[in-house]
Protein backbone atom coordinates (compact mmCIF):
# COMPACT_ATOMS: atom_id res chain seq x y z
CA UNK A 1 0.00 0.00 0.00
CA UNK A 2 1.64 3.53 -0.84
CA UNK A 3 2.16 5.64 2.08
CA UNK A 4 -1.14 7.55 3.49
CA UNK A 5 -1.09 11.34 3.70
CA UNK A 6 -1.11 12.79 7.47
CA UNK A 7 -4.52 13.95 8.77
CA UNK A 8 -4.68 16.51 11.17
CA UNK A 9 -7.51 17.73 13.42
CA UNK A 10 -9.21 20.81 12.62
CA UNK A 11 -11.36 21.23 15.07
CA UNK A 12 -13.88 19.61 17.72
CA UNK A 13 -17.38 20.35 19.71
CA UNK A 14 -19.45 18.62 21.69
CA UNK A 15 -22.94 19.18 23.27
CA UNK A 16 -23.09 18.73 27.01
CA UNK A 17 -24.34 15.31 27.30
CA UNK A 18 -27.87 15.55 29.60
CA UNK A 19 -31.41 14.41 29.40
CA UNK A 20 -33.25 16.90 26.63
CA UNK A 21 -36.83 15.52 26.98
CA UNK A 22 -38.57 18.41 28.15
CA UNK A 23 -39.73 17.38 31.28
CA UNK A 24 -39.85 18.09 34.96
CA UNK A 25 -38.61 21.47 33.47
CA UNK A 26 -35.56 20.03 31.43
CA UNK A 27 -35.01 21.95 27.81
CA UNK A 28 -36.26 19.93 25.02
CA UNK A 29 -33.77 19.40 22.16
CA UNK A 30 -34.78 16.73 18.98
CA UNK A 31 -31.48 14.62 18.52
CA UNK A 32 -30.89 16.22 15.41
CA UNK A 33 -30.64 19.56 17.13
CA UNK A 34 -27.96 17.79 19.27
CA UNK A 35 -25.58 17.02 15.93
CA UNK A 36 -25.96 20.33 14.64
CA UNK A 37 -25.16 22.30 17.63
CA UNK A 38 -22.22 19.53 17.90
CA UNK A 39 -21.26 20.59 14.44
CA UNK A 40 -21.13 24.14 14.53
CA UNK A 41 -18.96 24.21 18.05
CA UNK A 42 -16.72 21.86 15.68
CA UNK A 43 -16.72 24.40 13.10
CA UNK A 44 -15.78 27.56 15.72
CA UNK A 45 -13.50 25.52 17.28
CA UNK A 46 -11.54 24.15 13.80
CA UNK A 47 -11.88 28.37 12.49
CA UNK A 48 -14.19 26.66 9.57
CA UNK A 49 -16.88 27.55 7.52
CA UNK A 50 -19.42 25.35 6.67
CA UNK A 51 -18.51 25.42 3.35
CA UNK A 52 -14.84 24.27 3.93
CA UNK A 53 -16.86 21.13 4.26
CA UNK A 54 -15.82 18.29 1.64
CA UNK A 55 -18.10 14.95 3.01
CA UNK A 56 -19.85 14.15 6.40
CA UNK A 57 -19.75 10.96 8.06
CA UNK A 58 -22.68 10.76 10.81
CA UNK A 59 -22.57 7.82 13.33
CA UNK A 60 -26.19 6.62 14.82
CA UNK A 61 -27.92 3.93 16.26
CA UNK A 62 -31.12 4.61 17.34
CA UNK A 63 -32.47 7.50 15.31
CA UNK A 64 -34.29 8.05 12.20
CA UNK A 65 -32.92 7.29 8.66
CA UNK A 66 -30.59 10.08 6.96
CA UNK A 67 -29.69 11.05 10.72
CA UNK A 68 -26.76 12.60 9.04
CA UNK A 69 -29.05 14.73 6.77
CA UNK A 70 -31.44 15.86 9.42
CA UNK A 71 -28.72 17.21 11.53
CA UNK A 72 -27.23 18.68 8.51
CA UNK A 73 -30.13 20.58 6.89
CA UNK A 74 -30.41 22.93 9.76
CA UNK A 75 -27.04 24.12 8.89
CA UNK A 76 -27.55 23.92 4.79
CA UNK A 77 -27.31 21.58 2.14
CA UNK A 78 -24.36 21.55 -0.15
CA UNK A 79 -24.35 19.21 -2.31
CA UNK A 80 -21.40 17.11 -0.33
CA UNK A 81 -22.00 13.70 0.42
CA UNK A 82 -23.24 12.50 3.80
CA UNK A 83 -22.83 9.03 5.24
CA UNK A 84 -24.66 7.47 7.61
CA UNK A 85 -23.07 4.81 10.01
CA UNK A 86 -24.16 2.45 11.94
CA UNK A 87 -21.82 0.47 13.97
CA UNK A 88 -23.38 0.28 17.49
CA UNK A 89 -21.53 1.84 20.28
CA UNK A 90 -18.73 1.77 17.89
CA UNK A 91 -20.51 4.13 14.95
CA UNK A 92 -18.79 7.60 15.90
CA UNK A 93 -15.29 6.02 15.74
CA UNK A 94 -16.06 4.02 12.13
CA UNK A 95 -17.10 7.63 11.23
CA UNK A 96 -14.16 8.81 12.07
CA UNK A 97 -12.41 6.37 10.89
CA UNK A 98 -14.01 7.05 6.86
CA UNK A 99 -13.29 10.64 7.58
CA UNK A 100 -9.46 9.69 8.40
CA UNK A 101 -9.25 7.10 5.35
CA UNK A 102 -10.80 9.54 2.97
CA UNK A 103 -8.72 12.73 3.75
CA UNK A 104 -5.23 9.98 4.30
CA UNK A 105 -6.10 8.48 0.47
CA UNK A 106 -6.30 12.45 -0.78
CA UNK A 107 -10.14 12.01 -2.04
CA UNK A 108 -11.09 14.89 0.39
CA UNK A 109 -8.97 17.45 2.50
CA UNK A 110 -12.09 18.82 4.81
CA UNK A 111 -14.16 16.51 6.02
CA UNK A 112 -16.74 16.27 9.13
CA UNK A 113 -17.41 12.58 11.84
CA UNK A 114 -20.21 13.29 13.87
CA UNK A 115 -22.54 11.09 15.49
CA UNK A 116 -25.59 12.00 18.25
CA UNK A 117 -27.84 10.18 20.39
CA UNK A 118 -31.32 11.03 22.06
CA UNK A 119 -31.47 7.48 23.95
CA UNK A 120 -34.61 5.54 24.75
CA UNK A 121 -35.41 5.13 28.58
CA UNK A 122 -34.66 2.42 30.34
CA UNK A 123 -32.11 -0.63 29.76
CA UNK A 124 -30.04 0.08 26.65
CA UNK A 125 -31.95 -1.86 24.06
CA UNK A 126 -30.01 -4.46 21.84
CA UNK A 127 -31.76 -6.21 18.63
CA UNK A 128 -28.56 -7.98 17.66
CA UNK A 129 -29.74 -11.00 19.60
CA UNK A 130 -32.44 -13.90 18.04
CA UNK A 131 -35.79 -13.00 19.35
CA UNK A 132 -36.04 -16.73 21.50
CA UNK A 133 -32.85 -15.59 23.00
CA UNK A 134 -34.39 -12.01 23.25
CA UNK A 135 -37.17 -14.30 24.76
CA UNK A 136 -34.97 -15.80 27.67
CA UNK A 137 -34.26 -12.91 28.67
CA UNK A 138 -30.18 -12.67 27.56
CA UNK A 139 -30.16 -9.26 26.01
CA UNK A 140 -29.69 -7.59 29.34
CA UNK A 141 -26.66 -5.56 28.43
CA UNK A 142 -25.48 -5.19 32.18
CA UNK A 143 -26.12 -8.59 32.81
CA UNK A 144 -23.86 -9.18 29.60
CA UNK A 145 -21.08 -7.39 31.27
CA UNK A 146 -22.10 -8.72 34.83
CA UNK A 147 -21.08 -12.48 33.71
CA UNK A 148 -18.05 -11.05 32.02
CA UNK A 149 -16.98 -9.59 35.84
CA UNK A 150 -17.88 -12.91 37.32
CA UNK A 151 -15.05 -14.52 35.03
CA UNK A 152 -13.06 -11.82 35.82
CA UNK A 153 -13.37 -11.93 39.36
CA UNK A 154 -12.44 -15.75 39.33
CA UNK A 155 -9.70 -15.52 36.90
CA UNK A 156 -7.91 -12.46 38.85
CA UNK A 157 -8.94 -12.21 42.25
CA UNK A 158 -10.93 -8.77 41.77
CA UNK A 159 -13.42 -7.93 44.06
CA UNK A 160 -16.73 -5.83 44.06
CA UNK A 161 -14.51 -3.24 45.64
CA UNK A 162 -12.14 -2.90 42.30
CA UNK A 163 -15.28 -2.23 40.06
CA UNK A 164 -16.52 0.28 42.81
CA UNK A 165 -13.36 2.08 42.42
CA UNK A 166 -13.51 3.10 38.90
CA UNK A 167 -16.77 4.50 39.16
CA UNK A 168 -14.97 6.58 42.01
CA UNK A 169 -12.17 7.55 39.92
CA UNK A 170 -14.35 8.32 36.86
CA UNK A 171 -16.89 10.11 38.74
CA UNK A 172 -14.22 12.53 40.66
CA UNK A 173 -13.14 12.82 37.30
CA UNK A 174 -16.26 13.57 35.78
CA UNK A 175 -16.87 16.47 38.31
CA UNK A 176 -14.22 18.50 36.88
CA UNK A 177 -15.94 18.11 33.00
CA UNK A 178 -18.92 20.67 32.40
CA UNK A 179 -19.51 18.55 29.58
CA UNK A 180 -20.57 15.55 31.53
CA UNK A 181 -23.92 14.01 32.29
CA UNK A 182 -22.96 13.22 36.31
CA UNK A 183 -20.65 16.04 37.39
CA UNK A 184 -20.74 15.03 41.07
CA UNK A 185 -18.61 12.40 42.54
CA UNK A 186 -19.85 9.47 44.69
CA UNK A 187 -18.41 7.20 47.44
CA UNK A 188 -17.26 3.91 47.61
CA UNK A 189 -20.50 3.13 50.20
CA UNK A 190 -22.83 5.03 47.71
CA UNK A 191 -21.42 2.49 44.96
CA UNK A 192 -21.70 -0.66 46.74
CA UNK A 193 -24.95 -0.04 48.71
CA UNK A 194 -27.11 1.36 44.98
CA UNK A 195 -29.67 -0.87 43.60
CA UNK A 196 -28.31 -4.12 42.35
CA UNK A 197 -29.02 -4.38 38.38
CA UNK A 198 -27.24 -7.78 37.59
CA UNK A 199 -25.64 -9.41 40.41
CA UNK A 200 -22.61 -8.06 40.74
CA UNK A 201 -23.30 -5.05 39.16
CA UNK A 202 -25.12 -2.13 40.85
CA UNK A 203 -26.61 1.05 39.51
CA UNK A 204 -23.51 3.14 39.77
CA UNK A 205 -21.64 0.49 37.89
CA UNK A 206 -23.76 0.86 34.98
CA UNK A 207 -22.81 4.74 32.40
CA UNK A 208 -25.97 6.33 32.35
CA UNK A 209 -28.51 7.54 29.85
CA UNK A 210 -27.46 10.55 28.21
CA UNK A 211 -28.30 12.54 24.95
CA UNK A 212 -25.90 14.61 23.16
CA UNK A 213 -23.92 14.78 20.14
CA UNK A 214 -19.67 14.88 19.28
CA UNK A 215 -18.18 16.64 16.27
CA UNK A 216 -14.25 16.67 14.64
CA UNK A 217 -13.60 17.77 11.75
CA UNK A 218 -10.08 15.84 9.96
CA UNK A 219 -8.49 17.64 7.57
CA UNK A 220 -5.07 17.45 5.75
CA UNK A 221 -2.26 19.38 7.34
CA UNK A 222 -2.05 22.58 4.73
CA UNK A 223 -5.59 23.13 5.72
CA UNK A 224 -5.15 23.56 9.53
CA UNK A 225 -6.85 27.46 10.25
CA UNK A 226 -7.10 27.01 14.39
CA UNK A 227 -4.11 28.69 16.28
CA UNK A 228 -3.92 25.63 18.49
CA UNK A 229 -1.35 23.23 18.51
CA UNK A 230 -1.13 20.94 15.74
CA UNK A 231 -2.63 17.29 16.53
CA UNK A 232 -1.94 14.44 14.07
CA UNK A 233 -3.92 10.47 13.73
CA UNK A 234 -1.11 7.75 14.36
CA UNK A 235 -3.77 5.30 13.94
CA UNK A 236 -7.03 4.47 13.32
CA UNK A 237 -8.34 1.17 13.34
CA UNK A 238 -11.42 -0.91 13.60
CA UNK A 239 -12.14 -4.71 13.63
CA UNK A 240 -15.35 -6.15 13.33
CA UNK A 241 -15.92 -9.74 15.35
CA UNK A 242 -12.91 -12.47 15.34
CA UNK A 243 -13.58 -16.11 15.80
CA UNK A 244 -12.54 -17.60 19.64
CA UNK A 245 -13.03 -13.96 20.83
CA UNK A 246 -15.14 -13.34 24.00
CA UNK A 247 -18.07 -11.06 23.00
CA UNK A 248 -17.53 -7.44 24.49
CA UNK A 249 -16.68 -8.93 27.76
CA UNK A 250 -19.71 -11.48 28.56
CA UNK A 251 -18.15 -14.47 28.77
CA UNK A 252 -19.39 -16.04 26.03
CA UNK A 253 -16.95 -17.34 23.15
CA UNK A 254 -18.04 -15.36 19.69
CA UNK A 255 -18.59 -18.62 17.80
CA UNK A 256 -18.27 -22.23 19.16
CA UNK A 257 -15.61 -23.21 21.46
CA UNK A 258 -14.32 -26.96 21.30
CA UNK A 259 -11.29 -26.06 19.24
CA UNK A 260 -10.29 -23.96 22.09
CA UNK A 261 -9.47 -20.75 19.87
CA UNK A 262 -8.62 -17.54 22.20
CA UNK A 263 -7.99 -14.83 20.29
CA UNK A 264 -9.13 -11.69 21.24
CA UNK A 265 -10.95 -9.13 19.50
CA UNK A 266 -9.78 -5.69 22.02
CA UNK A 267 -6.06 -7.44 21.69
CA UNK A 268 -6.31 -7.83 17.84
CA UNK A 269 -7.10 -4.14 17.57
CA UNK A 270 -4.13 -3.04 19.98
CA UNK A 271 -1.32 -4.86 18.40
CA UNK A 272 -2.65 -3.16 14.60
CA UNK A 273 -2.47 -0.27 16.34
CA UNK A 274 0.89 -0.18 17.84
CA UNK A 275 1.99 -1.55 14.38
CA UNK A 276 0.04 0.91 12.16
CA UNK A 277 1.39 4.19 14.60
CA UNK A 278 4.92 3.13 15.63
CA UNK A 279 4.17 3.86 19.44
CA UNK A 280 3.71 1.18 22.55
CA UNK A 281 1.95 1.12 25.45
CA UNK A 282 4.29 3.18 27.10
CA UNK A 283 4.28 5.92 25.19
CA UNK A 284 0.33 6.82 26.05
CA UNK A 285 0.35 10.51 27.85
CA UNK A 286 -3.34 9.89 28.83
CA UNK A 287 -5.98 6.97 27.49
CA UNK A 288 -9.88 6.80 27.25
CA UNK A 289 -10.89 3.17 27.98
CA UNK A 290 -14.22 2.11 27.09
CA UNK A 291 -15.77 1.78 30.92
CA UNK A 292 -19.70 1.15 29.56
CA UNK A 293 -19.76 -0.93 33.03
CA UNK A 294 -17.06 -0.28 35.44
CA UNK A 295 -15.24 -3.26 35.35
CA UNK A 296 -14.92 -2.83 31.29
CA UNK A 297 -12.19 -0.11 31.91
CA UNK A 298 -9.96 -2.95 34.25
CA UNK A 299 -10.15 -5.44 31.32
CA UNK A 300 -9.62 -3.06 28.69
CA UNK A 301 -6.32 -1.37 29.78
CA UNK A 302 -5.19 -5.42 30.40
CA UNK A 303 -6.32 -6.22 27.01
CA UNK A 304 -5.01 -3.34 25.14
CA UNK A 305 -1.61 -3.79 26.72
CA UNK A 306 -1.16 -1.02 29.43
CA UNK A 307 -0.68 -4.04 32.23
CA UNK A 308 -0.82 -8.00 32.23
CA UNK A 309 -4.14 -9.37 33.26
CA UNK A 310 -5.23 -9.27 36.53
CA UNK A 311 -3.28 -6.32 37.48
CA UNK A 312 -5.28 -3.27 36.91
CA UNK A 313 -7.01 -3.20 40.28
CA UNK A 314 -3.42 -2.62 41.52
CA UNK A 315 -2.86 0.10 39.29
CA UNK A 316 -6.44 1.82 40.21
CA UNK A 317 -5.74 1.19 43.73
CA UNK A 318 -1.97 3.06 43.86
CA UNK A 319 -3.40 5.85 41.61
CA UNK A 320 -1.96 5.28 38.33
CA UNK A 321 -5.08 5.66 36.51
CA UNK A 322 -5.72 9.23 38.64
CA UNK A 323 -5.61 12.54 36.78
CA UNK A 324 -2.23 13.17 38.00
CA UNK A 325 -1.32 9.04 38.05
CA UNK A 326 1.45 7.64 35.52
CA UNK A 327 -0.88 6.58 32.94
CA UNK A 328 -4.30 8.66 33.26
CA UNK A 329 -7.83 6.91 32.13
CA UNK A 330 -10.84 8.17 31.73
CA UNK A 331 -9.73 11.80 32.50
CA UNK A 332 -13.45 13.31 31.45
CA UNK A 333 -15.15 10.91 34.05
CA UNK A 334 -15.56 8.61 30.52
CA UNK A 335 -18.56 6.54 30.43
CA UNK A 336 -19.20 6.37 33.88
CA UNK A 337 -19.28 10.24 34.19
CA UNK A 338 -20.03 11.26 30.59
CA UNK A 339 -23.50 9.27 29.86
CA UNK A 340 -23.61 6.95 27.22
CA UNK A 341 -25.33 8.54 23.72
CA UNK A 342 -24.55 6.09 21.69
CA UNK A 343 -23.59 7.73 18.39
CA UNK A 344 -21.95 10.33 20.31
CA UNK A 345 -19.79 8.38 22.78
CA UNK A 346 -16.69 7.46 20.71
CA UNK A 347 -16.30 10.57 19.12
CA UNK A 348 -16.09 12.42 22.71
CA UNK A 349 -13.50 9.97 23.58
CA UNK A 350 -11.69 10.90 20.76
CA UNK A 351 -12.38 14.91 21.32
CA UNK A 352 -11.15 14.36 25.39
CA UNK A 353 -8.09 13.06 24.32
CA UNK A 354 -7.60 16.16 21.51
CA UNK A 355 -8.29 18.61 24.47
CA UNK A 356 -5.43 16.75 26.50
CA UNK A 357 -2.88 16.70 23.92
CA UNK A 358 -3.59 20.50 22.72
CA UNK A 359 -3.77 21.74 26.93
CA UNK A 360 -7.14 22.72 26.57
CA UNK A 361 -8.34 20.14 29.35
CA UNK A 362 -9.20 23.05 31.61
CA UNK A 363 -9.58 21.52 35.50
CA UNK A 364 -9.18 18.10 34.56
CA UNK A 365 -5.42 18.63 32.25
CA UNK A 366 -3.16 15.98 33.01
CA UNK A 367 -0.23 17.99 34.10
CA UNK A 368 2.54 15.86 32.56
CA UNK A 369 2.09 17.26 29.19
CA UNK A 370 0.61 14.30 27.02
CA UNK A 371 1.92 14.46 23.55
CA UNK A 372 0.10 11.16 22.74
CA UNK A 373 -3.30 9.56 23.69
CA UNK A 374 -5.53 6.86 22.63
CA UNK A 375 -8.99 6.24 22.80
CA UNK A 376 -10.72 2.72 22.75
CA UNK A 377 -14.46 2.09 22.11
CA UNK A 378 -16.22 -1.34 21.91
CA UNK A 379 -19.42 -2.24 20.21
CA UNK A 380 -22.25 -4.91 20.64
CA UNK A 381 -21.92 -6.67 16.69
CA UNK A 382 -19.04 -6.84 17.89
CA UNK A 383 -16.62 -3.73 16.96
CA UNK A 384 -13.39 -2.75 18.59
CA UNK A 385 -12.50 0.59 17.56
CA UNK A 386 -9.03 2.43 18.24
CA UNK A 387 -7.51 5.97 17.69
CA UNK A 388 -4.19 7.51 18.70
CA UNK A 389 -3.69 10.92 18.23
CA UNK A 390 -0.20 12.82 18.43
CA UNK A 391 1.17 16.37 19.08
CA UNK B 1 -57.91 -18.73 31.56
CA UNK B 2 -56.65 -22.22 30.85
CA UNK B 3 -59.12 -23.60 28.13
CA UNK B 4 -58.33 -27.35 27.17
CA UNK B 5 -56.64 -26.32 23.64
CA UNK B 6 -53.99 -25.20 25.16
CA UNK B 7 -50.62 -26.47 24.59
CA UNK B 8 -46.78 -26.76 25.16
CA UNK B 9 -45.22 -24.33 22.75
CA UNK B 10 -41.29 -24.66 22.55
CA UNK B 11 -39.53 -21.02 22.73
CA UNK B 12 -38.12 -21.92 19.27
CA UNK B 13 -38.27 -25.23 17.17
CA UNK B 14 -35.25 -27.25 16.93
CA UNK B 15 -33.33 -26.24 19.95
CA UNK B 16 -33.59 -29.45 21.98
CA UNK B 17 -34.80 -33.04 20.88
CA UNK B 18 -38.68 -34.47 22.08
CA UNK B 19 -37.68 -37.95 23.33
CA UNK B 20 -40.04 -40.54 21.54
CA UNK B 21 -40.15 -42.55 24.91
CA UNK B 22 -40.53 -42.14 28.42
CA UNK B 23 -36.82 -43.78 28.64
CA UNK B 24 -35.20 -40.57 26.90
CA UNK B 25 -34.49 -37.34 28.01
CA UNK B 26 -34.29 -34.10 25.99
CA UNK B 27 -31.02 -33.19 24.81
CA UNK B 28 -29.93 -29.67 23.00
CA UNK B 29 -29.26 -29.82 19.41
CA UNK B 30 -26.10 -28.89 17.99
CA UNK B 31 -24.05 -28.91 14.79
CA UNK B 32 -20.39 -30.66 14.32
CA UNK B 33 -17.99 -29.84 11.86
CA UNK B 34 -17.00 -32.61 10.11
CA UNK B 35 -13.61 -31.12 8.83
CA UNK B 36 -12.50 -28.72 12.16
CA UNK B 37 -13.98 -30.55 14.93
CA UNK B 38 -15.73 -27.20 16.25
CA UNK B 39 -19.39 -28.04 17.80
CA UNK B 40 -22.12 -25.25 18.22
CA UNK B 41 -25.46 -24.61 19.85
CA UNK B 42 -27.76 -23.80 18.43
CA UNK B 43 -27.25 -26.03 15.54
CA UNK B 44 -26.07 -24.01 12.40
CA UNK B 45 -29.31 -23.31 10.50
CA UNK B 46 -26.80 -21.71 7.87
CA UNK B 47 -24.96 -25.40 7.09
CA UNK B 48 -21.85 -23.39 7.34
CA UNK B 49 -19.07 -23.38 9.88
CA UNK B 50 -18.48 -20.11 11.21
CA UNK B 51 -14.91 -21.44 11.99
CA UNK B 52 -13.26 -23.19 8.80
CA UNK B 53 -16.11 -22.58 6.62
CA UNK B 54 -16.64 -25.48 5.59
CA UNK B 55 -20.33 -27.00 4.18
CA UNK B 56 -19.22 -30.34 6.06
CA UNK B 57 -21.77 -30.20 9.86
CA UNK B 58 -23.52 -33.19 10.75
CA UNK B 59 -26.42 -32.45 13.69
CA UNK B 60 -25.79 -33.85 16.98
CA UNK B 61 -27.29 -34.00 20.15
CA UNK B 62 -25.73 -32.30 22.82
CA UNK B 63 -24.27 -34.29 26.45
CA UNK B 64 -27.08 -33.10 29.42
CA UNK B 65 -24.85 -31.85 31.71
CA UNK B 66 -21.93 -29.76 32.02
CA UNK B 67 -20.56 -27.35 34.30
CA UNK B 68 -21.08 -23.52 34.90
CA UNK B 69 -18.78 -21.48 32.99
CA UNK B 70 -20.82 -17.47 34.40
CA UNK B 71 -23.73 -16.72 35.64
CA UNK B 72 -25.33 -13.63 37.02
CA UNK B 73 -28.85 -12.76 38.02
CA UNK B 74 -30.82 -10.25 36.80
CA UNK B 75 -32.75 -8.34 39.21
CA UNK B 76 -34.91 -5.61 36.67
CA UNK B 77 -37.50 -6.45 34.26
CA UNK B 78 -35.89 -6.28 30.95
CA UNK B 79 -37.99 -3.94 28.74
CA UNK B 80 -39.35 -6.51 26.46
CA UNK B 81 -39.99 -10.20 24.80
CA UNK B 82 -38.61 -11.87 28.20
CA UNK B 83 -42.57 -12.85 30.16
CA UNK B 84 -40.61 -15.07 33.20
CA UNK B 85 -39.89 -14.33 36.74
CA UNK B 86 -38.01 -11.67 37.74
CA UNK B 87 -35.38 -11.95 39.03
CA UNK B 88 -33.79 -14.73 37.49
CA UNK B 89 -30.42 -16.28 36.91
CA UNK B 90 -29.02 -16.56 33.10
CA UNK B 91 -25.46 -17.62 32.28
CA UNK B 92 -23.01 -19.89 30.67
CA UNK B 93 -22.59 -23.52 31.01
CA UNK B 94 -19.80 -25.56 29.18
CA UNK B 95 -20.68 -28.92 28.08
CA UNK B 96 -17.84 -31.75 27.90
CA UNK B 97 -18.04 -30.83 23.75
CA UNK B 98 -16.45 -27.88 24.71
CA UNK B 99 -19.14 -25.58 23.69
CA UNK B 100 -20.76 -22.59 26.07
CA UNK B 101 -24.33 -22.51 26.26
CA UNK B 102 -26.44 -19.51 27.31
CA UNK B 103 -29.14 -20.77 29.44
CA UNK B 104 -31.10 -20.08 32.30
CA UNK B 105 -31.02 -21.24 35.37
CA UNK B 106 -33.99 -23.06 37.82
CA UNK B 107 -34.42 -25.34 40.67
CA UNK B 108 -31.55 -22.92 42.77
CA UNK B 109 -31.06 -20.60 45.23
CA UNK B 110 -29.14 -17.91 43.28
CA UNK B 111 -27.43 -17.21 46.00
CA UNK B 112 -25.39 -20.70 46.10
CA UNK B 113 -24.40 -20.38 42.05
CA UNK B 114 -20.63 -20.57 41.66
CA UNK B 115 -18.67 -21.16 38.24
CA UNK B 116 -17.74 -24.35 37.92
CA UNK B 117 -20.88 -26.27 39.38
CA UNK B 118 -22.17 -29.24 38.12
CA UNK B 119 -25.99 -28.80 36.32
CA UNK B 120 -27.87 -30.54 34.05
CA UNK B 121 -30.61 -29.69 31.60
CA UNK B 122 -34.26 -29.16 31.98
CA UNK B 123 -36.92 -28.51 29.50
CA UNK B 124 -39.37 -25.87 31.84
CA UNK B 125 -42.40 -23.75 31.28
CA UNK B 126 -40.40 -20.03 30.62
CA UNK B 127 -44.34 -18.43 31.00
CA UNK B 128 -47.61 -18.62 29.74
CA UNK B 129 -49.00 -16.44 27.13
CA UNK B 130 -52.83 -15.08 26.44
CA UNK B 131 -53.92 -18.02 25.37
CA UNK B 132 -53.01 -19.73 28.18
CA UNK B 133 -50.62 -21.99 25.84
CA UNK B 134 -47.05 -22.96 27.94
CA UNK B 135 -44.21 -21.77 26.51
CA UNK B 136 -41.14 -23.97 27.18
CA UNK B 137 -37.61 -23.07 27.11
CA UNK B 138 -34.41 -25.14 27.74
CA UNK B 139 -32.59 -24.48 31.44
CA UNK B 140 -30.10 -26.34 33.68
CA UNK B 141 -30.59 -26.69 37.41
CA UNK B 142 -27.59 -28.05 39.82
CA UNK B 143 -27.03 -31.54 40.19
CA UNK B 144 -26.70 -31.55 43.91
CA UNK B 145 -30.38 -30.18 43.77
CA UNK B 146 -31.87 -33.32 43.21
CA UNK B 147 -30.19 -34.75 46.30
CA UNK B 148 -33.29 -36.81 48.61
CA UNK B 149 -35.31 -37.69 44.91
Amino acid sequence: MRPLREVAIAGAGLTRFDTYDGEKGRVFKEGYELGMEAILNALQDAGMEWKDVQAAFCGTVYQNTGSGHQAIDQIGMTGIPIVNVENACSSGASSFRLAYQSIATELYDVVLAFGYEKMPRGFIRSTAWPLWQRAMGFNVQPANYAKGAVRYMEETGATEEDFARVTVKNRKNGALNPFARFQTEVTMEEVLSSRMIAKPMRLLHCCPLADGGAAIILCSKEKLRSKGKVITVAASILNSGVYGSETGGTGSTYGGGSVRIHDDLVELSAKQAWEMSGYGPEDMGVVEAYDTMAPGELWDIEKLGFCKKGEAPKLLREGALNINGRLPVNTDGGLLSRGHPLGATAGAQIIEIYRQLRGEAGARQVPEDPKIGLAHSMGAGPNSSITILKR
Amino acid sequence: MMTSAAKKVPVKEGLWSVPSSPHEKPQLIGSRCLLCGEVFFPKKASGVCTHCQSRNLEEIKLSTRGKIYSFTVVMQRPPEYYKGPVPYAEGFVELPEGVRVETLFTDCNFDDLKVGMDVELVIEKLYEDEEGNEILAFKFRPLTSRKGE
